[in-house]
């Protein structure tokens, strides 16, 4: 099958400093394919190439066959490229609901809309999306809440619904579990699961024992660069990892 | 303005709104009724009732971009004083015979317009006081031009004396200086000299009323809001915030643009001190003390402080001093303007009834 998302020699330098050097990275359609990495390896700068949060140095990005390496955030949001970000980016002061609303807004019209009269209700897409994403992520109870109201936990949540509601192909998760406590983590792992059954979903996060757990492979990132790409079971296996991550010892040594 | 949620059912949705349309058109129509004879009551001239209807358009265009899409524009006297030129030298150049009013104030607001999209290509992807500085530097390029332009422009002498444009309605072409009957007001005097200038300025006030009401609660007015409060989150769910913003500054300076011809034709006389900072920040001024996000605060902040520096600049002759002290209390004490004051108190007395009332 031909990947949804591909990187070639894919590069981000900042002034000298090299954050990603000639990334090659395929994601087939359908994978919960997680990036991971130790602290300053790169993915962040990653996942925001992949984003169009920034620009690439060198090499080039594919998604679905075609070249969006030169192609904007927003108008890769509407090729099916949407992003949920690592501390929980919201509208605070309007509904959970509105949040929705405003992202299948974005999907419906388009990136802009010159439709000084007309009213956003008068859509009826616009509803039915916003309901299906609130739903998905279990917050359908909470749709008229404030959204600064609401726990971190559910912030994230939202924040996760906000990019479903736009309809994605591939989901971008940076962190989705970050500050959570255990109940709340297990309550994403598990909506993250879901998720990976209905689209392709990309993950960047430290809590090892989650990636190990959900990811169908694995790609770990170290000073910038591709280190080792496999399954769960491949990547623990790897004495290349453990090198960078642990200094050359198993966990089981450091753990003695 | 906070986007409500609303319901997927729209057709009681929609009835309603349309009783609540007509409300606002008629409670606003009667407002601009009985306003000039408000003024005269607390000793304001009939003129100046016209002169503050004219003006708030201004300061409403300045509202859209500063209220509603979190812009601070300080060269809105670019398209203020633009606006009044653009129809001086259109009547005097192009129709000494014909002069026709529909044709000045909207050749004028295109202009405008097109001078706003121009200079917001190039500021709106600036924020805050860079963007401020921008907008500021463009109208003082535009002032300097003005000044240079003598052949067409009067230079320092400005434009007088240009052909009393006509307003063509139907088979009538009416003087808008045609005076309206003398009204005995009882013991307080006789209104008189009220032209049918009022009567047309507060129809155009009733439009863009309305018009930037449909706007704040439009899908145009639900995105700028989004905007706003989050714009990286807008840009990555798919809105393109530039275009948005431009959007809003086109039509921020095509609302000023046209307050600023209506401005000239009423005076029937156009100068450059319709072009300079003081004439910029005096919109700020009175969008900031009437209340930014609200839909009347500009109309109120307008009227308050015309009507004082016409009461006062008579008496002393530091006016801008007063000013300046007016718009310093606001800020520091009332923050959401009066008008945004008094819905903030309601809103929360409302708040206070509901939550008593919840079981």
């Amino acid at each position: 099958m031909d990947a949804i998302l591909q990187t070639r020699g894919l590069g981000k330098s900042f002034g000298h400093f090299a954050a990603n050097a000639d990334i090659d990275f395929a994601v087939q359609p359908g994978e919960l394919r997680a990036v991971i990495g130790p602290n300053g390896a790169g993915k962040t700068t990653f996942f925001n190439l992949i984003a169009g949060t920034i620009g690439a140095t060198s090499g080039s990005i594919a998604f679905q066959g075609r070249d969006v390496t030169r192609t904007s955030g927003t108008h890769r949001v509407h090729l099916g490229i949407a992003k949920a970000f690592q501390t929980a980016n919201i509208y605070p002061s309007q509904s959970v609901r509105q949040n929705c609303r405003l992202a299948a807004l974005a999907h419906v019209q388009g990136a802009f809309a010159l439709q000084v009269v007309r009213r956003s209700n008068r859509l009826g897409r616009v509803d039915e999306l916003a309901e299906q994403a609130m739903s998905r992520v279990d917050l359908g109870a909470q749709a008229d809440v404030r959204a600064g109201d609401l726990s971190h936990g559910d912030k994230k949540r939202l924040d996760i619904a906000i990019a479903l509601a736009t309809e994605p192909q591939i989901l971008l998760l940076d962190e989705p579990v970050a500050g959570m406590s255990k109940d709340e983590a297990r309550k994403t792992e598990g909506l993250v699961k879901r998720l990976a059954s209905e689209m392709t979903v990309l993950i960047i996060e430290h809590d090892m024992e989650l990636i190990m757990g959900i990811s169908d492979s694995i790609t770990v990132l170290h000073g910038g660069r591709v280190l080792a790409s496999g399954t769960p079971a491949e990547i623990r296996a790897s004495a290349a990892v453990q090198e960078a991550y642990l200094g050359g010892h198993t966990a089981q040594e450091i753990l003695e | 303005m906070t986007a409500t949620t609303t319901s997927p059912t729209t057709t009681p949705v929609r009835a309603t709104m349309r009783g609540s349309d007509l409300r606002f058109l008629l409670l606003t129509a009667i407002g601009l009724a009985v306003f000039p004879f408000a003024l005269h009551l607390i000793g304001g001239y009939a003129g100046l009732a016209t002169q503050i209807v004219i003006v708030s358009v201004a300061t409403i265009g300045l509202n859209v971009l500063l209220g509603y899409a979190g812009m601070l524009s300080y060269g809105q006297a670019m398209f203020f004083g633009g606006g009044g030129y653009i129809a001086a030298i259109l009547l005097i150049h192009t129709m000494p015979n014909h002069p026709n009013l529909w044709l000045a104030v909207l050749g004028a607001t295109l202009a405008t317009t097109v001078l706003a999209l121009l200079v917001g290509a190039v500021s709106v992807r600036l924020y805050g006081i860079y963007f401020a500085l921008l907008t500021l530097a463009f109208a003082q390029m535009v002032f300097f031009i003005v000044e240079q332009g003598k052949d067409l422009t009067g230079g320092d002498d400005g434009l007088q004396s240009f052909p009393v444009a006509l307003l063509a309605l139907g088979p009538w072409n009416l003087d808008l200086t045609t005076a309206l009957p003398a009204l005995a007001l009882g013991p307080f005097g006789n209104l008189g000299d009220i032209k049918l200038w009022y009567v047309f300025a507060a129809v155009v006030l009733l439009a863009v009323l309305w018009f930037v009401r449909a706007l704040t609660r439009s899908q145009f007015g639900e995105v700028l809001d989004a905007i706003r409060e989050n714009e990286e989150r807008s840009v990555f769910v798919g809105f393109n915030a530039a275009a948005y913003r431009l959007a809003a500054f086109a039509i921020s300076g095509a609302l000023t643009g046209l307050s600023g011809s209506l401005k000239a034709l009423y005076d029937g006389t156009v100068a450059v001190d319709s072009l300079t900072i003081e004439r910029s920040g005096s919109f700020v001024i009175y969008a900031v003390v009437g209340g930014v996000q609200t839909l009347f605060g500009p109309v109120v902040g307008t009227a308050i402080i015309m009507y004082l520096e016409n009461v006062l600049s008579g008496v002393i002759s530091f006016w801008q001093l007063i000013e300046g002290l007016i718009f310093v209390l606001a800020i520091v004490f009332l923050p959401n303007g009066i008008v945004g004051t008094i819905l903030k108190r309601r809103r929360g007395a409302r708040a206070l009834v509901d939550a008593v009332r919840v079981p």
